[in-house]
């Protein structure tokens, strides 16, 4: 019931105000795509891994690295191929791989890869709870945030729901791997009724469990965690701050670009 | 002080062609437990839905009547203002439990109501406490045992100081343990003042009431202390709920006295002259050795092991040879290993260890679409894999699937129809069927593709006694006929009934398997799984035979001459 990557620890991510993180996942998607070249995103993604390696990452790290390493593969080779640059490296019939194609396709895996880190990172430091919370201290109406985070946390329990009628057709003798794409799509109409069917009965128990406990009275809500903004959530600012006017003079000099 | 009054309420679902709910007086004095007792669709999920207004205010129909708490008509609230008067704890907890932490979904309530941090938190750490989960105040829910969920779905209203509990079937998904952990969690909220309505199958629970309700068609048909309906085995099976074994034995032999336990009981009858007939234990040996099996071999499993990714270990080192002919039970704990087990017979699952051989064939080589024609497997939830707009196509579709002609189809969905006590029934919706049709609608589905083995996971969970009669019936005559049944059940009086052999699983492994009448008496065996043994068994071994139904053991009495 939980997004599965959340890391129950308090390091120093974990003690920050719900929407300080929101911000600092925001400002670390900006400080990302400001930079091209595969070198500052390396010394960039070094100091997001030193600074998150107590937040329990990497636990989650391990299980989606194959996503990572397929997305930096496949924007090398396409970006190698796509770039037009001056220094060709290889021609291929009438595609030619130059030398900046490589290393802006390099850059943009990394970009991306460095991007579902911070991701990660919120996600091990960041219960959706905590999530709704900031969402909702942003200004997002209460029931909007808190359908976004059922979202979240009904996605496993449907994905089991799905499972389960799966197996039960195909004990009896529904088979979706056989034939052709035609036949294989037919196939799942079996399957379509009882996952609708499971999904609006869910949908219903929750509504009325829901309205049950409360929901919609229309007070102001309490929070059994009460945050409070401090000197730790002002020192992450600032320093994620900093890092950008860094990136920025950086980018004025020209320095590390393509 | 009168908690909670209904008078004269009706209620019919929109589109339903009877009354849910046919004028209906109930009342619960503040501080009582009231139990609802009757068969599926008698009434009894919406007679609690309308204690807190979810009926009519959440479910379309015509409504009628009056509701009142504590003396205070509700007639135009919103649920939701009434939820620090009314707790409801409905049927599906599942459901209920959404946060990523327990205490998180204790504070959802107080939340809502706009409280302070402080007694936010004060009243999550109050009920936690007397559900006795404190300690696992920061676990996800979803790693949580059913006997745990269902506690942590009553915390989550506790924490609202509700002053009435309404709770529908609270232990319908639970192990005997976890059916054991909401009994007493109940009997000690009480304790404590507040007022408890319950719907409910089972005796557990039911043993602790002041007053039972019992329900027929949605009308009430009595109402008294539960000391007088817990004693009429008559009257407990025709309101759904399957009677003890004391008050069978103690009804059939016409004792006025109500023995509480088991050693009462031997005393009792002991002291009235009554006994064991000599002989009479090893005419139950002898019939179980000629009841025995001998038939080939059918399933073969050989140091079966499997671990899910990620890691778990939900098997180890299981051996288990099934012969053509068996009635198997597998017990266990929830989370034991049972369904994982089973799963590996119809190849749903592969091992990850060890094998599994059907007639010799590894079941690694074969697809599990081609496996279900020799072994069919009955989910736990009919709806789970109901998708047809007649019973006819989903009754045919495992036939079908197999590459049958129509006409043998056709066949064979009559035949199984008939089988399951749905015969005439192929032009109907199944979604408009009740619950135990549709789980006879799932049956039949099985059952179309005749397979040899059938394997049914909880077949009796939710069901009214006299519809798991049905069902255990049913599976009896298909097992008369020569196929091989194998059945994970929670009902251990059940498999006492009707298995001749049982197995009896433990964290991941086989800690026990032999026929029923030695497993059943193996107290350090039993305990191991979180079992009790049957009553009427212990009953019987205390006065010197191994009964396990109440039939047998009166069969064994010597009535001093009567």
């Amino acid at each position: 019931m939980s997004s599965g990557f959340y890391a129950d620890r308090s390091s120093f991510f974990h003690r920050l105000h719900p929407v300080t993180r929101i911000l600092l996942l925001l400002l670390a998607f900006v400080s990302a795509l400001m930079i091209e070249h595969p070198l500052p995103l390396l010394a960039l993604a070094l100091i997001y891994g030193l600074a998150a390696a107590r937040t329990g990452v990497f636990g989650g790290l391990r299980r989606v690295i194959w996503l990572l390493v397929l997305v930096a593969a496949a924007s090398f080779l396409i970006w190698s191929a796509a770039y037009s640059g001056k220094n060709a490296v290889f021609a291929l019939g009438p595609l030619t791989v130059t030398y900046e194609g490589m290393i802006y396709g390099a850059g943009m895996g990394l970009r991306l890869d460095l991007m579902i880190f911070c991701g990660l990172i919120f996600l091990a430091a960041t219960r959706v709870e905590e999530f709704t919370y900031g969402l909702t201290r942003l200004g997002l109406p209460f029931s909007v945030s808190f359908a976004l985070s059922l979202s979240f946390r009904l996605a496993p329990m449907f994905a089991d729901t799905v499972g389960t009628i799966l197996e039960a057709q195909r004990s009896r003798g529904l088979d979706t791997e056989a034939g052709g794409v035609v036949k294989r799509l037919k196939s799942y109409v079996p399957l379509l009724a009882p996952v609708f069917a499971a999904a609006l009965r869910r949908a219903d128990q929750l509504a009325i469990a829901l309205e049950s406990k409360g929901f919609g009275l229309g007070h102001k809500r309490g929070s059994f965690r009460e945050y409070e903004a401090g000197a730790r959530d002002g020192a992450a600012m600032a320093l994620m701050a900093a890092l950008i006017a860094l990136e920025i003079m950086a980018r004025r000099a020209g320095w590390w670009t393509i | 002080m009168r908690a909670v009054e209904l008078q004269e309420v009706r209620f019919r679902y929109r589109g339903a062609d009877a009354d849910a709910l046919a004028g209906v007086g109930v009342h619960a004095d503040a501080g009582e437990r009231v139990a609802v007792v009757g068969l599926t669709g008698a009434g009894k999920s919406t007679l609690l839905k309308c204690v807190n207004r979810l009926v009519p205010a959440s479910y379309r129909g015509e409504f009628a009547g009056k509701v009142a708490l504590f003396g205070e008509e509700i007639a135009g609230k919103r649920v939701a203002e009434l939820c620090g008067t009314v707790g409801m704890v409905l049927q599906d907890f599942e459901s209920q439990l959404f946060s990523s932490a327990a205490e998180l979904d204790a504070a959802f309530g107080p939340e809502n109501l706009g409280l302070g941090g402080d007694e936010i938190r004060r009243r999550v750490t109050q009920s936690l406490r007397a559900v006795g989960m404190e300690h696992l105040r920061r676990r996800d829910p979803a790693t949580l045992s059913g006997g745990q969920k269902q506690r942590l779905a009553i915390a989550t209203v506790l924490s609202l100081h509700p002053r009435v509990l309404c709770l529908d079937e609270p232990t319908t998904d639970l192990d005997p343990e976890g059916r054991e952990e909401i009994a007493s969690l109940l009997k000690s909220l009480c304790g404590g003042g507040l007022t408890a309505l319950l719907a409910e199958h089972e005796m557990d629970l039911l043993a602790g009431a002041d007053r039972i309700v019992g329900l027929a068609a949605g009308k009430k048909m009595f109402d008294c202390a539960a000391g007088e309906v817990l004693w009429d085995p008559g009257l407990l099976s025709s309101f759904g709920v399957r009677p003890p074994d004391l008050a069978v034995v103690a009804g059939e032999l016409g004792l006025v006295e109500r023995p509480g336990t088991v050693d009462e009981a031997a005393a009792l009858l002991k002291s009235n002259g009554i006994g064991i007939r000599p002989g009479a234990a090893d005419e139950l040996v002898r019939a179980d050795a000629a009841a025995a099996q001998e038939g080939r071999e059918l399933i073969r499993i050989e140091g079966l092991g499997h671990t899910y990714p990620g890691g778990v270990e939900s098997l180890s080192g299981v051996d288990l040879t099934i012969r053509a002919g068996e009635f198997v039970a597998v017990l266990g704990r929830n989370g034991s290993g049972k369904t994982t087990l089973v799963k590996h017979i119809n190849g749903l699952l592969k091992p990850t260890a060890g094998a599994v051989l059907i007639e010799g064939q590894d079941t690694r080589a074969l697809k599990a679409a081609a496996l279900g024609q020799r072994v069919g497997f009955v989910f736990q939830d009919p709806d789970h894999q109901i998708f047809a707009g007649r019973v006819f196509d989903e009754v045919a579709f495992a036939p079908r699937n197999h590459g049958l002609p129509e006409a043998g189809v056709k066949e064979r969905v009559t035949r199984a129809l008939a089988q399951v006590g749905l015969a005439g029934r192929e032009d109907r919706d199944p979604f408009l069927l009740t619950k135990g049709e549709r789980q006879r609608v799932a049956l039949a589905g099985v059952l179309a593709a005749e397979p040899e083995v059938i394997i049914l996971d909880e077949p009796t969970t939710g069901l009214d006694y006299p519809a798991q009669r049905a069902v255990m019936e049913l599976l009896k005559a298909l097992n008369n006929e020569g196929r091989t049944v194998i059945v994970i059940t929670h009902a251990i009086g059940t498999a006492a009934e009707y298995a001749r052999r049982i197995v009896v699983m433990s964290d991941a492994a086989v800690i026990g398997d032999g026929p029923g009448r030695r497993i059943l008496s193996d107290e350090a065996l039993l305990s191991r799984a979180g079992l009790k043994m049957p009553a009427i068994l212990a009953l019987g071994r205390a006065m010197g035979a191994d009964t396990l139904t109440s039939a047998q053991f009166l069969a064994a009495l010597d009535r001093g001459g009567t």
